[in-house]
């Protein structure tokens, strides 16, 4: 399942990641099936209580945004990434839809970004299955894409101006402007920036080879270590496969029995990595889920060649 | 249940378009329920929602629509309704700066407000011709089941390429294809929840997928449809369970009910399995004088110099800057392309010419500025209940008694404290009037719209 590139190991006593990068944060896995529906409101609660810092929504029906955004406001620390494909979906909903989770969450919002190889995913869009390296190259356009539209609202666009009556600066605002190979997208989001700006776009281990090594590697903010507990959890065999990895954001346990005893189990796993220094602490209030990774703000990066008011600057330009 | 609506005799008004028995006075066909049921509708954009106030909130924050949801559900509203915005709006190629702008994804939002509220119906516009019929099955679907059955889609279409410009497929439909696309992509969604093997191949693609979710506790998505338009009207008496286009007048209600009943029946359904909640502004005050005043200041606040020019602009297709907003209407003649100088607000233009000298003749004859002129309009374009408490109770029990309507779905012209004299002062009134309802009726948004299980 996992195509984790083998690193070598780190030197006694520390990890591999460089300074700035704190210990990764602590996620569990829930795949929405509908079987969850009536107990996930308590299960994320539970979760939080028990010491998770995230959760990743995989797609086991409900779809993973939706139900991000459903635990947003009955949660209040746990990070929120859905899992969810780059592929055969348009890129504008999907910019949109990620970026007011993180409004409604108020900074708590990622993307765990994967490619879609299930052929039933395209057939139910009427696309063809795109091969691999034609399925890398898209992830990355679109994350590109999507980034872009995150991007194109200053922070202070907004400026309710009376004596004026301007409730928008168009100046303040630019285009996306996309062309990619498979779609275009002009931009700009239909939504004021979000509280952090740029989402935390992590790799899973498992999604890595569909992905491709340039999105994982270079375009994502990071990676997801995938620990798979579905045959128990044994600490140590965990602790040893996190000192091992390399640098990771997000440490993300897969499989976890939901019939058996998951918060128990969560919150043993928690205490016993947290002890040994292999996990961030238990989330603090009002620290957005890119301070918590170890990710630097996200500053508006305004370009003068797409900005929204271009028209009105041509128009006094020439007149 | 009270039965107040049968007790008396109607208004003169209502008396004159009623043309059958007291009980079925619009049309043999159709009994009225003499029921009225709200719901609110977060727009997002447009100068209905004024910024410039002191208690106009974050237009984008979660507690703004928190807050709102709330005070409708406390308020016992069917359902609380969202805009869909797919591309921002623009005057002259530049992004409306007026106006209220930007808002977060209708169905993103309503999942998250599907935890917070108990019995609230959660209802998202979402356009035909840019989504994929099965994602936004699913989408429906989980947000059907995530809220134990209080999901709505209002179903829009569009053939804009301009809004196509953030789309895989671009501006692809015709003008007349929209609705033929959008009735089979209602189809393939209805396949999706009912669990089916769906196998569509239609003009613009072909679909394989088989619906994988169970059903929710009220079967499907309640749809609704703004049904405007001839062809809009029949897509809607085929397709929707509500009807919510605006109609300012008992009379033009009436008309528009009988419209719908006409239609229903031809497509072979029941006429009373299709709803009609028109969208609606409602300005109240304890007495008629202060309501009077009242609307005359909201309009003020919705209105400035500089949106009474940019609305005219919309027609006159140029820059009409130079024209005090004080002064009389433009006398040039308008310069009118395709589609106007605003994008994105479905404004048609098909005769500038002579709407932009009846204009210039009617604000003239009236005294009207510019300025003057675009608020009285811009009150004209919605359908408006304004007046004491009491009048617009008494008013809209005649709606109802008459069948005409079977609720509202209102506009609050300040975002989050804008129902609070809806909840506070008329529901009550229409509550002791027999006509609105006490508790909700279920959990599920079709038995709060007294529609029957799909």
């Amino acid at each position: 399942m996992s195509t984790t590139v083998a690193r070598p190991a780190p030197s006694a006593g520390t990890r591999s990641a460089g300074p700035t990068q704190p210990l990764p944060v602590l996620a569990v896995d829930l795949v929405t099936d509908p079987s969850l529906l009536s107990g996930l409101a308590g299960l994320a609660r539970g979760l939080e209580e028990a010491g998770a810092g995230a959760l990743t929504l995989s797609d086991g029906g409900l779809h993973p945004i939706h139900v991000a955004a459903h635990l947003a406001p009955l949660t209040s620390e746990l990070g929120l990434l859905p899992r969810t494909d780059a592929i055969y979906v348009e890129p504008f909903h999907l910019a949109t839809q990620l970026m007011s989770l993180d409004h409604l969450s108020h900074g708590r919002a990622g993307w765990l970004l994967q490619a879609e190889t299930d052929p039933a995913v395209p057939a139910a869009v009427g696309r063809e299955v795109l091969g691999l390296e034609a399925t890398a190259r898209e992830a990355a356009d679109v994350l590109t894409a999507v980034r872009a539209v995150w991007d194109s609202w200053a922070p202070d666009a907004v400026v309710r101006d009376t004596e004026r009556g301007v409730y928008v600066d168009a100046a303040r605002l630019q285009y996306a402007d996309i062309e990619a190979e498979t779609f275009s997208l002009r931009g700009p989001a239909i939504t004021p920036r979000s509280p952090q700006g740029l989402l935390p776009v992590l790799v899973a281990d498992t999604d890595r080879a569909a992905v491709g090594e340039r999105t994982a590697a270079e375009l994502a903010d990071g990676r997801a270590l995938d620990l798979d507990v579905s045959g128990g959890a044994r600490t140590r065999q965990l602790a040893a496969r996190i000192e091992s990895a390399g640098p990771v954001r997000l440490v993300r346990l897969v499989g976890l029995d939901l019939e058996a005893d998951p918060l128990g189990t969560v919150a043993q796993l928690a205490a016993a990595l947290r002890s040994r220094a292999l996990v961030a602490p238990a989330p603090v209030p009002r620290r957005t889920l890119r301070t918590r990774l170890g990710l630097p703000a996200a500053p508006f990066r305004p370009d003068p060649a797409r900005r929204s008011d271009r028209a009105r600057q041509i128009r006094e330009e020439s007149a | 249940m009270t039965t107040a609506h049968t007790q008396a005799p109607l208004s003169p008004e209502a008396a004159a378009l009623a043309t059958g028995p007291a009980a079925h006075p619009l049309h043999p066909a159709h009994a009225p329920t003499g029921q009225l049921a709200f719901g609110v509708f977060f727009q997002g954009v447009n100068s209905s929602t004024i910024w410039r106030l002191p208690a106009s909130g974050d237009q984008v924050a979660w507690e703004s629509f928190e807050a709102l949801a709330r005070t409708a559900e406390r308020g016992r509203f069917a359902a609380f309704f969202l805009g869909e915005g797919l591309r921002l709006r623009e005057h002259r190629g530049v992004p409306f700066e007026l106006d209220v702008a930007g808002r977060p994804d209708a169905q993103t939002l309503l999942a998250a407000l599907a935890g917070v509220t108990e019995r609230i119906g959660l209802v998202a516009t979402q356009n035909t011709t840019f989504n994929d019929p099965v994602d936004l099955a699913r989408r429906l679907q989980t947000l059907d089941l995530l809220s134990g059955g209080r999901a709505g889609w209002n179903v829009v279409t569009t053939d804009n390429a301009w809004t196509g410009e953030n789309f895989r497929r671009g501006g692809y439909l015709d003008h007349a294809d929209r609705y033929v696309h959008a009735e089979a992509f209602v189809r393939v969604a209805e396949q999706f929840w009912r669990g089916e093997q769906i196998a569509h191949d239609g003009a613009h693609y072909a679909v394989r997928a088989h619906g994988d979710l169970p059903a929710s506790a009220q079967g499907r998505p309640v749809l609704f449809q703004a049904g405007a338009s001839p062809a809009g009207q029949d897509f809607a008496a085929r397709t929707a369970d509500v009807v919510f286009s605006p109609h300012g007048t008992l009379e033009a209600a009436v008309d528009f009910r009988r419209g719908i009943v006409e239609r229903t029946l031809a497509a072979g359904r029941d006429p009373g399995s299709v709803k009609i909640l028109p969208g609606a502004e409602i300005i109240l005050a304890a007495t008629e004088a202060e309501a009077a005043e009242k609307v005359r200041w909201v309009r003020d606040q919705q209105i400035g110099p500089e949106q009474a020019l940019a609305l005219l602009e919309q027609y006159w297709g140029r820059d009409l800057s130079a024209f005090d907003p004080d002064g009389p209407l433009p006398d040039v003649p308008p310069e009118v392309v395709e589609s106007g100088v605003t994008r994105g607000a479905g404004f048609q233009f098909a005769d500038a010419e002579q709407l932009t000298r009846t204009w210039r003749e009617e604000a003239a004859e009236k005294g009207q500025s510019i300025l003057e002129f675009a608020r009285a309009r811009a009150g004209a374009r919605r359908g408006t209940f304004t007046g004491s408490y009491d009048t617009v109770a008494d008013r809209l029990v005649e709606f109802a008694r008459l069948g005409a309507i079977d609720g509202l779905n209102i506009t609050p012209w300040l975002i989050p404290s804008g129902l609070d004299d809806i909840v506070d002062e008329l529901v009550p009134r229409l509550q002791e009037r027999g006509v609105y309802p006490a508790e909700y009726a279920g959990s599920t948004l079709r038995e709060n719209l007294g529609l029957p299980v799909g």
